[in-house]
């Protein structure tokens, strides 16, 4: 062997081990990145969800990335479940065959929500949900599916008990969309206010193409006199019931006695939106800004720089989806499975809504992530306490 | 009671009234070239999402939003007759104009979508809030505004059919349109006249709903399906049945709403179109129609 075989002979050794050592970085690199799906509506009369839930999500990953996790990076692949239970299942079977997620976070809607939980559970990966409310989602539980926000019982339960209680309320008129949540809802408040002495006037639902309320606001005045106005809808709808009802001189914004009373569901900016027929109008939120927890002052401060904007609730519970789970990971959870057993034993993480600690359910008990706001005649908020 | 009838009645003829400006455009392009248009919904956004911005530009003038709204509704018909539909038709294949409205109408979603982003726009107009009271009875200033540009759209849209040379030749490419070029009337040139007043009104439509419906780049599809089920109602390609049929609509909406439930107002609709397929395929006034035999 000459001496310049020789060399080549080492050169190409040396090129070889190089690709595998290579590749063997590659595959460590790719081995300590934590995988999110994120199964959010971006399209259809949801899409706000999706679009404020993004930008929650790219600031928690900008600022988990600088340093990472107990060594792990996370990675983040959106897919478009539109709010709706057959675009959820095709978005989830995506994620699960092609991007091979550790743990999917999402949906917003319920119905979506329920739809995807069978095939979560199939796939053996978490579902870290924030958003949806159907008692069906933790009720008998399901080992794969966590929830963050309030159920619909905890929601309904609390909020008719303060309509009773504080607001004075005797006499309610139901309003909300025929879904899952929507239903599960008003049932919920219409059973609790019922057997605290209140009574239902009309219990009334409404598909999603429902544009023009002007008909149901006109039934809502025909009914005498009403107290609270429950209402149950996403913010479309939501904007031209009040402004109907104002119109109808129903609600405070239109002059009348009745209080509209709202959900998570609504974004921060629908008083805006809708105007002086939101004044008077009392609602519940998964984020107080007025919050003075340094996590929430870091997280405002940091939305801001990002986006020159305030922070709405679904930025915030989505912000939050994602640190829940760098906190998993931080007590040393690394994929699927772990990542399950590690939301199952989380103790008081403190986040920008409130604090998660989960039931054998796997539902969020704590009530600290609700918050009440009355709109003023300048559109401000003022806390209900 | 008596109000409450009376206000529903009013209700119905205001959304009735807009059912009427949407279907109008279906209903015509479909009397001219026996086609339905999937991209009208589209057009109906797009001038809703016109009228907002130009009415916002011009410091709350709702009347030149919905001007704008009406010339780029017709510049858009124009536009997509002229470079997708025409050169498709020529290919004598019925199919690939229909899939083409279809791929039409998911461009400009999407496109709006890109551009204008999924979160809903509150489109207030000067008209919106203000609310006129009378012995019970309320009307905002947008619903009065409603049922007069409607009634003089569709107004004028009759007399153009009935009473000017276009109109009648409009008319004859409707019934047989190899007789009517024998006649010397240019088929092509009336099919595009069609697909601009269609989309013209297509887009004051969207002007008119914009205030009304939940704005957002899908908030055509909500009105189309109705509209659809009025024109099938009406009589396919039959401007006087598409108005009866857009108020009938309108009205039982609203008086399911008071006397049954508003989640049944589709089941209330469409029960009503399959009973009108059943007993009178033709709809309320059957168009005129050369037979192919």
């Amino acid at each position: 062997m000459t001496k310049r075989t020789f060399r080549t002979l080492l050169m190409s050794a040396g090129l070889v081990g190089g690709i595998f050592a290579g590749s063997a970085t590659a595959v460590l690199a790719a081995d300590k990145t934590i995988k999110i799906g994120a199964l959010f509506p971006m399209s259809g009369p949801g899409s706000y969800f999706g679009a404020q839930d993004k930008q929650g999500v790219e600031l928690a990953l900008e600022q988990l990335n600088k340093a990472g996790v107990n060594g792990f990076k996370f990675e983040v692949k959106y897919e478009d479940s539109a709010c709706g239970p057959l675009p959820a299942t095709q978005a989830v079977k995506r994620l699960l065959d092609q991007f091979k997620p550790d743990v999917v976070i999402g949906e917003e809607c319920s119905d979506a929500t329920l739809a995807v939980m069978p095939i979560m559970e199939q796939a053996k990966v978490p579902l870290l949900n924030a958003g949806s409310s159907a008692i069906k989602i933790t009720d008998p539980g399901n080992p794969w599916t966590f929830r963050i926000m309030p159920n619909e019982v905890m929601q309904g339960v609390d909020i008719a008990t303060k309509a009773y209680k504080q607001l004075n309320a005797r006499t309610a008129v139901l309003l909300h969309e025929n879904t899952n949540a929507g239903i599960g809802n008003a049932n919920v408040f219409a059973e609790t206010f019922t057997k605290l002495g209140g009574k239902i006037l009309a219990d009334i639902g409404f598909g999603r193409d429902v544009n023009d309320f002007t008909s149901i606001a006109t039934r809502v005045a025909s009914l005498g006199k009403i107290d609270v106005i429950p209402t149950y809808t996403l913010e479309g709808q939501g904007l031209k019931i009040t402004q109907a009802l104002a119109q109808a001189g129903v609600v405070k914004g239109g002059g009348g006695q009745a209080i509209q009373l709202g959900t998570i569901w609504l974004p921060f900016g629908f008083e805006q939106k809708a105007g002086k027929a939101a004044v008077g109008y009392i609602r519940i939120v998964q984020f107080d800004p007025t919050d003075q927890r340094d996590v929430v002052r870091k997280f405002i401060e940091a939305f801001k720089a990002k986006y020159n904007q305030d922070p709405t609730h679904l930025n915030a519970h989505a912000y939050d989806q994602v640190m829940l789970i760098a906190d998993v990971v931080r007590r040393g959870a690394k994929d699927a499975q772990s990542i399950r057993v590690g939301l199952a034993a989380t103790k008081n993480f403190s986040g920008v809504t409130g604090s998660v600690e989960f039931d054998k359910t796997n539902q969020n008990t704590k009530m600290d992530t609700i918050h009440y706001m009355e709109t003023q005649p300048d559109l401000s908020w003022k806390a209900v306490k | 009671m008596l109000t409450v009838i009376l206000q529903q009645g009013i209700n119905g003829v205001v959304v009735g009234s807009l059912y009427v400006l949407v279907a109008l455009g279906l209903t015509l392009i479909y009397g001219v070239l026996v086609q339905i248009n999937f991209a009208h919904a589209d057009i109906v956004t797009l001038g809703a999402f016109t009228a907002y911005f130009v009415t916002h530009l011009f410091s709350g003038n709702y009347f030149a939003g919905i001007a704008a709204a009406l010339i780029v509704g017709a510049i858009l018909g124009w536009l997509v007759n002229a470079v997708i539909f025409a050169p498709l038709r020529e290919r004598a294949n019925e199919l690939l104009p229909l899939i083409a409205t279809i791929g039409v109408s998911i461009t400009l979603q999407n496109v709006m979508l890109v551009l204008l982003g999924p979160i809903p726009y509150a489109f207030d107009t000067p008209y919106s809030n203000n609310v006129i009271r009378f012995g019970g009875i309320f009307l905002t200033m947008q619903s009065v505004l409603i049922i007069m540009m409607s009634t003089i759209a569709i107004g004028l849209l009759y007399a153009f059919m009935k009473f000017t040379i276009l109109g009648k030749a409009l008319r004859a490419v409707s019934q047989d349109r190899e007789t009517a070029a024998l006649m010397g009337i240019n088929p092509n040139q009336l099919i595009m006249l069609a697909f601009v007043i269609a989309s013209a009104l297509a887009g004051m439509s969207g002007a008119m709903l914009g205030p009304v419906l939940v704005l957002t780049p899908f908030a055509g599809t909500t009105v189309i399906v109705k509209a659809f089920a009025i024109v099938i109602i009406g009589g396919f390609g039959n401007v006087e049945g598409t108005i009866i049929a857009g108020l009938i609509v309108g009205l039982i909406e609203s008086y399911t709403t008071q006397f049954l439930d508003p989640g049944l107002i589709d089941i209330v609709v469409f029960a009503l179109l399959l009973l009108m397929l059943a007993v009178r395929p033709t709809g309320l006034i059957a168009e005129k129609r050369e037979e192919n035999v």
